[in-house]
This record gives structure tokens, sequence and C-alpha cells, in this order.
């Protein structure tokens, strides 16, 4: 069907920006899914953080303490 | 007249330990022993003073009780001076050392997925274990406790085993509940409906692993080796020894004696340990015979392949893991990250609306949820997303990674004055995010500031040297301004962090045509 042929016609520009040079540019680094954590982690991070926290109070506590018997 | 009607003590604190108030149960039976000392010769009071003994112990055992399958930390020691290591160099696919071996997987390059520390891609989920990772160098080993979010210890036995069996101690001002030095551990192995939940106390709570592996011999002695479960508990206390060969023969002789889905994965534990996954998985393949669609083993395999850096067959597992277990949510967040960064945000974004349906709400999902949202072009979401995460964070570390994140929407939609204080903002909250340090640099270049760009790539290689991005962008910074000897060699280790990234291959390339010329 020659007929059908004649419709689309390749189109090759002439003028304007014909090529790109490939320059290389600066990457980013890329976004960061922030990965869940596991209930065992989670556990180990609370009593972790309640341990501190009972160490801390312990030592104000005993500073306490020591500055009453001076 | 008052009347005071009140339970029997000793079952009202097996009522509380039920309830799960442990503490109650615990400063309960403290009273019902005050009031049947133990050395009392009556045969009821013995009885009601054991009861009371062995209930405290497992209510004391309970709140600091977890998950030993879970629990794994490695040292530095263990990882530098490992005598299991058979091969210096391993063949390609056979060790966990080696993630890179293994890329014919098909998964994402580095180039879309970020990397952790030990040169894998990073997962949708952290376990204990996953933390960190084998760091590849002693320079690096060392270098990972200032730069990773948690501390790496010298050796495991100073690690968190350690810390929280000393919190246990502190919990006591009178000191602790049972003296271990002065126990007569042969006496309670005799009696095994108390010397289990001793094993336990000693194990979990005491963390003493020494003493916990003799009252373990006495025991599965006075057992004739016939129990399991002494023998289970036997390989535990070798594996955190870290006696790996005899551990591995406790689990096996255990498993003779009871198929059970626990020994198998103790047992995969220590082959992953000495790394050996291929010998794990088909440990997991044999587990799946007898216990077909177990959750925890397909898991446990999807997992290896992860650490295989085959992403590709993880998936694939972590999808028989879903047929079982529909709202397993380590399975859901992996799939879900792995849509994210093989360019399936939408897909990704279904994942984590699941999670979030199931009850998750933490800091981590809306943050991932906000940059699925934008990448799938729902921007209405994005920011309100961003948001609520801010407002969950529980340390500066997540606070840092979100403003990052953040940072990067602010880049997507061009207003690069936003992405500026949002990276800075990173920083701010930790000062050792290097990914962070690579953006501001590539931000202040746009705007002309070499000798700035140029000293926050330079902390940003320093920080972290497995990444290519600070290599390569100080390449192309230096090769521009025409200092081609930094150039070559920046471009030399974004080469040896990322063998496939094309540009630094060309950028190699012409560097060494200009060389050859001069």
């Amino acid at each position: 069907m020659p007929e059908v042929k004649s419709v689309f016609r390749e189109v090759l520009p002439k003028q304007g920006q014909l090529s790109v040079e490939d320059v290389p540019v600066l990457v980013l680094c890329k976004p960061k899914l922030l990965p869940l954590k596991s209930v065992t982690l989670e556990k180990l991070e609370k009593m972790q953080r309640e341990a501190q926290e009972l160490v801390r109070q312990q030592e104000a506590a005993g500073a306490g303490q020591h500055e009453n018997a001076q | 007249m008052e009347v005071t009607l009140s339970m029997d003590p000793l079952f009202l604190a097996w009522s509380y330990f039920r309830r799960r108030k442990y503490q109650k149960c615990s400063d309960l039976c403290t009273k019902v022993l005050e009031e049947n000392p133990y050395d009392q010769e009556l045969q009821t009071s013995l009885h009601i003073s054991e009861a009371a003994w062995s209930l405290k112990t497992r209510a004391l055992t309970e709140m600091v009780y977890i998950d030993e399958v879970d629990v794994d930390q490695e040292g530095i020691a263990e990882i530098m001076l490992d005598e299991s290591a058979i091969a210096q160099v391993a063949r390609p696919g056979t060790s966990l050392r080696l993630p890179g071996t293994s890329q014919g997987g098909g998964g994402p390059t580095p180039a879309v997925r970020p990397m952790t520390q030990s040169g894998r891609p990073i997962t949708g989920f952290v376990r204990p274990s996953t933390q960190s990772g084998r760091p590849g160098t002693m320079e690096q080993a060392i270098r990972t406790p200032r730069t990773a979010n948690t501390a790496r210890p010298v050796t495991s036995a100073s690690g968190r085993f350690v810390r929280l069996g000393t919190a246990s101690m502190l919990t006591h001002p009178d000191g602790p509940f049972i003296n271990l030095s002065r126990l007569n551990l042969a006496k309670y192995a005799q009696k095994p409906n108390l010397s289990k939940t001793l094993f336990e106390y000693i194990f979990h709570h005491e963390n003493d692993v020494k003493n916990a592996l003799d009252l373990a011999a006495l025991a599965t002695e006075h057992a004739q080796f016939k129990d399991w479960w002494w023998k289970v508990q036997l390989g535990k206390c070798y594996y955190r020894l870290g006696l790996y060969r005899e551990a591995e023969k406790q689990f096996r002789s255990a498993l003779n004696h009871q198929e059970f889905v626990d020994t198998y994965l103790y047992l995969a534990k220590v082959y992953q340990r000495m790394d050996q996954p291929i010998t794990a998985l088909s440990l997991f393949k044999q587990g799946l015979d007898h216990f077909p669609g177990e959750v925890t083993l397909l898991t446990g395999i999807a997992r290896i392949h992860e650490e295989m850096n085959n992403i590709t067959s993880a998936t694939e597992y972590y999808k028989d893991v879903l047929k079982q277990d529909n709202t397993h949510v380590e399975a859901i967040a992996c799939i879900g990250s792995n849509h994210f960064y093989t360019d399936q945000p939408e897909i990704a974004l279904r994942f984590y609306r699941r999670l979030l349906q199931m009850g998750v709400y933490n800091c981590q999902l809306y943050n991932n949820l906000g940059l699925c949202c934008f990448y799938a072009q729902q921007y209405d979401m994005t920011l309100s997303s961003f948001e609520r995460a801010l407002a969950l964070v529980s340390s500066d570390e997540e606070q840092a990674d979100i403003w990052y994140n953040i940072g990067h929407v602010a880049v997507g939609i061009g207003d690069l004055t936003l992405a500026y204080q949002c990276f800075k903002l990173a920083l701010a909250f930790n000062n050792d995010h290097a990914e962070a340090y690579n953006n501001l640099a590539v931000l202040e270049l746009r705007k002309g500031h070499i000798e700035q760009a140029k000293a926050f790539l330079q902390t940003a290689a320093s920080l972290a040297p497995h990444m290519y991005e600070p290599h390569f962008n100080f390449a192309v910074l230096s090769d521009k301004v025409g200092d081609l000897q930094s150039s070559y060699m920046a471009a030399q280790k974004s080469e040896d962090a990322f063998p496939e990234h094309v540009d630094s291959q060309q950028l190699l390339k012409t560097l060494r045509q200009h060389f050859a010329v001069l």
C-alpha cells in the first residue's frame, strides 16, 4: 500500500541544537528510605535508654547524698 | 469491724505474671519469700518458697528477655581475629564477606540505591544483627563506631549484653536476687522444675554465660543426655562464648532428639557466623521439609539472599513469606523498599500504606511514605507525611535523615534555597551525615563556591569512603580546575567503590590519554 507510506515522513532537524555533548555532571546522593526497626531492636533500645536513665538518676542521688554528708 | 479479704499471695503473683505485670509479681514474690524463708524444714512451706522463688526468677527474666534468635552482634575482635575463616578470598557467591561478588542477581546498582558501610544496598528492615554489616578492613572497623548510628563494641563480650547485665543489677540497690557465686549448681541441676527457670535467669538476666554453661552441663548429665532442651541451651552458651563448632554439635544432637523450628534457626545462625551461607541455606531448606511454609525459616532464607546482594531472589522469598503471613512487617518493608529503588514508587507506596493500616506508627514509616508520595507524584501528601515523621522522631540521627530526604524533595521542586537549608539542618542534627555533605557540595558548586564545595566533598569522602559520589564529584571538580593528578586519584577511588560506573570510567580514560600525551 504505497499511499499509506506517504502519510508519515521522517523529520530530521537541520538547524537549532542538533547534538548534546556528554559532559560529566556532579551527582547527588540518593534519597534514603529509612529501614523499619524490628521488635527486638526496639525493645533493646528501650531497655538501654531506661538503664541509662536509671544510672543517671542513681548518680544524681548519690551525688546529692554526698553533698548532704559534707 | 474491718474485714480485709485478700487472695492467696502466691496465686496473685501468678496472676500478675500472666498479665505481664512483672514488677508487681516480683515484689509480691519477694514478700512471700520473706515470710517463708528457704531454709525451713516444713514440707509445705518449702514448696511455697520454691514456687515463689521460681516465679520470681521467671518474672525477672521476662523483664529483660529478648529473643535469642534475633540477637547477634559482632565485635571488632570477632571480625578481625576470625579463626573459622577457611579461605582469605572466598569463591564468589559462597561468602557473606564479599557482597559485591554475587552481583549477578540483578539488584539495583549504587547509582540508584544507597549503600551501607559494608557495601551492601540498604535494606528495608533492621534487626540487631544487620546494623552495620561487616567492614572490610581493620581501619574501617575502627572507624565504624564514629560514623554509624550505633557503636560497635570491641568484642561481643563487651557489647550490649554486658551493659544489659549491669543494668539489671542496678535495679536492686540491695544486691542481686540470687548470688551466683554462692549457688550450689549441682543441687539445682537435680531438680528439673527449678533448673530450667534458674538457667534462663542466669542466661538472660545476669548474662553470666559461664555459670549458665556449668548449670546446663550438669543438668544435661542429670537428664542422661536425653533432653533436647538442655542441648539447645548448651548450644546457645557455646555460641555466646564463640565456640561455634561445639555449638553446632549440640544443636545437631538436639535436632536428632526433637525436630524444632527454633533449633534450626539457632543452627543457621551458627553457620552464618562461620560465614557459610550456603550451608545455612541448605539447612533452612531441610527445615522447610519438616515444617512446610514456616515463616521464620522462609525469612531466614530471604535474609541470607539479601545479605549476599541477591535482591531478586530475596524478594521472591519475601513474597513466599507474605503468602503464609500477610502481616509480616519485615517482608512488606523489604519488598516495598525494593520497589522504590527499582523505579516503582507507586507500588512501594501501596506496601507502605499497608504497613500503616496494620498499625505501624513511627517516623521511619512516615518518612518512607513521604518519599514514595513525592516520587509517585502525589504531592498533596508529601509534606504532611514528612511533618508527621518529624513529630515522631526519637533521636537526632533520625531527624537528620528526615531533613536530608526533605532536602531531596526541595531539589526536586527546584527550591534550592530550601534544599540548602534542609541539608544544613541534617548536618546540624548529625555531624557525620556524609550524604548531606556531598549534596551540599553540589549546591555550593552551583553557586560557584569552589573551595567550599571541595572542602565538603573531602569531608564526605573521609566520612564514607564506601560511597562513590563524593569521590566522583571531587574528580570532576578537580578535572575542571585543572588539577589532573587529584582528579585521577579520586576517580580511581570512585571506580573502586562502584566498578560499573560509566562516567568514572570515561573520566579515567580521558585522564589516561592526557597523561600519555605528556
